[in-house]
């Protein structure tokens, strides 16, 4: 290997060799991959799927008698393709095409054929699958893609520098995945596929750098996650990372002399996520391979076998769709709500919700999280409830980004929403729906008690850091030192002897006595009211309360 | 010669009206830990509900043997050469396959025809008791059946739960399964819908709950008829049925109670309102 730091450009010898080294790079984290898994079943091995993907590229490299990179390129996109395994795979020999298309015809690849490339890479990634789902190794190499772009227009377009980049950019994008897909915040993991692609263009940049003892001696950082593992996404249907592919095989031996330590090896040359445990009497194993007569051709000898399974995991894995898609209420017209804290997402979901999306104050989740909850839903038509005045704004934006027919009910608050959820009819058209649905959440009276962030004057309040604040359908009206105190205050307001009913929310931060205390005491003074407490869960608010 | 009507017990008709309007009721039988009840005969709705809030065993329902219902139409003949035998809906027991079953059984001669109501409760009650009135009338079989088909999809009704536990034992929750585990208080309001149970609504406090059942009888133009049953809450019925009186003045409200083979599927507190008529 040369040494590259001055390179300007790079032949096609040096591209193979740069693919090798990546390739290298990628082998010593695929099974750090493999482990970002966020499926209870099957086994996702995309670690491995995508080093697989990426040696069959360089065994076709090295088919290809000239060193130009465009030969190259082409045999690598060429490899990718027959070779590819899972959809990972199949997505990276997607953007090996896109770079044997930037680099077609050309001799050489400097800087400004590196951006090229990229951005044709991700188009082609994009473009090679029906339904794009963000938050996957296709975000990452669009944003990597994007800030090659920016970097050589505003920076400098040395090769190395635009590779530099590109990685950067790929991690952070990585880093990211989690708030784009609910799956992976759900199960604290980064996108693997993400994950791989960003070790590939990791260990092309050490090769351009010439840092030879790095690829040696180091292995690729895992990239951890941007945010931290939060509560469960409840019926979210997971996106689809990757398809499994051939037969999971499990099977028991039974014996006098086995070795599991050295079935693990044998086994290991036959197929993928391979488990042997056990000892000289009995061994389970399991095993994902294409061929299970000859794993059981194999093992028969060694002891009598027992408990046989084999499933194609394509069924296995349409089995689990399905299953998602059962655990969904059966509904013509499908709800996606905006709430945070696990208490107000069980009363939503519980209530009919089709889909949480996780979010509210402070956590306003964007367009394309609401887009992705839409798309999701095995229905053709949504109501969106926002639950937060923040954030009606980014729901609008959904119906027109979708061929579903999405009607937004702009509910303000989380009693708007609960109210609006309680007033879906189930016999009734969308158009009714969003009516009643709008009726329902104007008729309810929002409280909302916190804590304030800092001083401050408002609506003729002297506010102290700290104090508890309480308002009004979105209006500050009260402050005082204790927040059942503001929330007594508040309920003060809205006539609360012509009331029905009252659901107090408590929040992730407030203690279920302080709670029952205030509802206790509320029902002394209006013995005619229903008063319930919900653990609500939500960050922030220490009550949220509905009172109609 | 008139044409005689015969019905299951499902339809929750008051006994007195039954006897005015010439209806022979079928018992469900209603089993409680092993011993069987035939409804509303060996127990009533009061003694049932002393049953159920007594003891913590679920009751079960079954339909009697086809015997039984044929030897009801062989009595019935006696008396008439043309008899309707309208049932519960198919979808909810199996009182329409025995219902058609037993007409072979039977021994005397006799024209018998049967159609499955596609509902239950008062909704089946004021199917039966307006057949019931237009064979009184003197009409015949054909023109009883056609009104029948014409009622079937104008009979409706809606009932506010007090608990679905009974409904997701029985197993006749249906579609309403997505108001189960609900985490907040709320009164549930389903109703009978292409012969199932469905989920039509849901309210935050039992007032609104009953006032939803007003409303709901209160959209209705051309009435045929309004039923109101109660479970264990006789007193929340008769106040509704006292609203819907002053509403419409001219009709008869019947007001009538959950049969113990129904009360052992909705459980305590089920208030219903059932309408045969039209809508807006």
């Amino acid at each position: 290997m040369r040494y590259m730091a001055e390179a300007n450009s790079v032949s096609g010898k040096d591209l193979q060799e740069m693919f090798t080294a990546a390739t290298g790079w990628l082998e010593k984290s695929a099974a750090d991959v493999d482990a970002l898994n966020v499926f209870p079943v099957p086994d996702g091995d995309t670690g491995t799927n995508m080093l697989l993907t990426m040696r069959s590229s360089i065994e076709e490299s090295y088919q290809v008698a000239n060193n130009s990179v465009s030969g190259v390129a082409q045999a690598i996109a060429r490899g990718a393709l027959i070779g590819a395994r899972g959809n990972s795979g199949v997505i990276l020999s997607q953007i090996w095409n896109g770079l044997a298309q930037g680099l077609d015809e050309k001799e050489t690849m400097n800087g400004a054929d590196l951006v090229e490339c990229l951005l044709l890479a991700s188009r082609t990634a994009y473009n090679g699958l029906s339904n794009p789902v963000e938050g996957t190794i296709l975000t990452v190499i669009r944003e990597a893609a994007e800030a090659a772009k920016a970097h050589a227009a505003d920076v400098s377009n040395d090769l190395i520098s635009v590779m530099e980049a590109t990685v950067e950019a790929a991690r952070e994008s990585v880093a990211n995945t989690p708030t784009l897909l609910p799956v992976l915040k759900e199960s604290g993991v980064v996108d693997a596929g993400g994950q791989g692609l960003y070790t590939i263009l990791e260990g092309a940049l050490h090769y351009l750098k010439g840092e030879t003892e790095q690829l040696k001696l180091r292995r690729p950082w895992m990239v951890a996650s941007s945010i931290p593992l939060t509560t469960k996404v409840p019926q979210m249907v997971g996106a689809v990372d990757e398809v499994p592919y051939g037969y999971c095989t499990n099977f028991v031996i039974k014996g006098t002399e086995l070795d599991p330590e050295k079935l693990r090896k044998r086994l290991e040359k036959k197929g993928l996520s391979v488990i042997v445990i056990g000892d000289e009497s009995a061994v389970r194993v399991h095993i994902h391979t294409l061929d299970p007569g000859d794993i059981m051709h194999y093992v028969n000898p060694l002891g009598t076998l027992h408990q046989i399974n084999i499933r194609n995991m394509d069924e296995q894995y349409r089995d689990f769709l399905e299953m998602q898609k059962e655990r969904m209420p059966e509904v013509d017209t499908a709800i996606v709500a905006v709430v945070a804290g696990e208490g107000l997402s069980q009363v939503f979901t519980s209530l009919g919700a089709t889909i949480i999306v996780p979010g509210g104050q402070t956590m306003n989740p964007s367009t394309k999280d609401l887009l992705q909850a839409v798309e999701a839903v095995p229905s053709e038509k949504v109501i969106i409830l926002p639950n937060n005045k923040n954030i009606v704004l980014t729901a609008e934006q959904v119906p027109a980004l979708t061929e579903k027919k999405i009607h937004v009910v702009p509910t303000k608050t989380v009693p708007q929403g609960v109210a609006a959820l309680l007033a879906f009819d189930y016999e009734a058209d969308l158009e009714t729906n969003t009516v009643n649905m709008y009726q329902a959440q104007a008729e309810v009276r929002s409280i909302e008690v916190t804590r304030a962030v800092r001083a401050s004057r408002l609506g003729g309040l002297d506010i102290k850091k700290n104090q508890a604040i309480g308002f009004l359908d979105g209006d500050l009206v009260a402050v005082a030192d204790k927040t059942e105190e503001v929330l007594n205050e508040v309920l003060e307001r809205v006539e609360p002897d012509k009331a029905e009913v009252v659901t107090i929310y408590y929040g992730a931060d407030t203690k279920p006595a302080g709670a029952e205390q205030a509802a206790a005491s509320i029902r002394e003074r209006y013995p005619q009211l229903q008063v319930e407490v919900v653990q609500g869960g939500q960050p922030h608010y220490n009550y949220i309360a509905s009172v109609e | 010669m008139t044409v005689k009507i015969i019905t299951d017990s499902l339809g929750d008709i008051p006994a007195e009206q039954a006897e005015e309007l010439g209806i022979t009721v079928i018992p469900i039988n209603v089993i409680f830990g092993n011993i069987n009840y035939r409804d509303g005969v060996d127990l009533t709705t009061e003694q049932f509900y002393d049953k159920l809030a007594a003891g913590k065993i679920y009751p079960a329902t079954i339909v009697p043997p086809l015997g039984r219902f044929a030897d009801t139409y062989d009595k019935v003949a006696e008396e008439t050469g043309e008899i309707a035998v309208i049932t519960s809906s198919s979808k909810l027991t199996a009182s329409y396959d025995t219902a058609l079953l037993a007409r072979e059984r039977m021994k005397k001669k006799c024209r018998v025809e049967v159609i499955d109501s596609l509902s239950a409760i008062m909704a089946q009650g004021l199917i039966v008791m307006a057949a019931a009135k237009a064979a009184q009338e003197g009409a015949r079989l054909g023109k009883i059946l056609e009104g029948v088909g014409n009622n079937i999809p104008r009979a409706h009704t809606r009932m506010a739960f007090g608990t679905l536990e009974y409904l997701r034992r029985g197993g006749r929750i249906g579609k309403a399964k997505t108001f189960l585990g609900t985490v907040l208080k709320v009164s549930p309001i389903l109703g009978i819908r292409d012969g199932e149970v469905y989920p039509f609504a849901r309210e935050h406090s039992r007032a609104r709950a009953i006032d939803y059942l007003y409303d709901f009888a209160d959209g209705f133009t051309k009435i045929d008829g309004i039923g109101v049953e109660d479970a264990t809450t006789p007193d929340e019925a008769d106040e509704l049925a006292r609203r819907l009186q002053s509403r419409f003045p001219g009709e008869t409200i019947n007001r009538s109670r959950v049969s113990p083979v129904v009360g052992a599927h909705v459980g305590p507190r089920v208030l219903g309102v059932a309408v045969l008529g039209d809508r807006d």
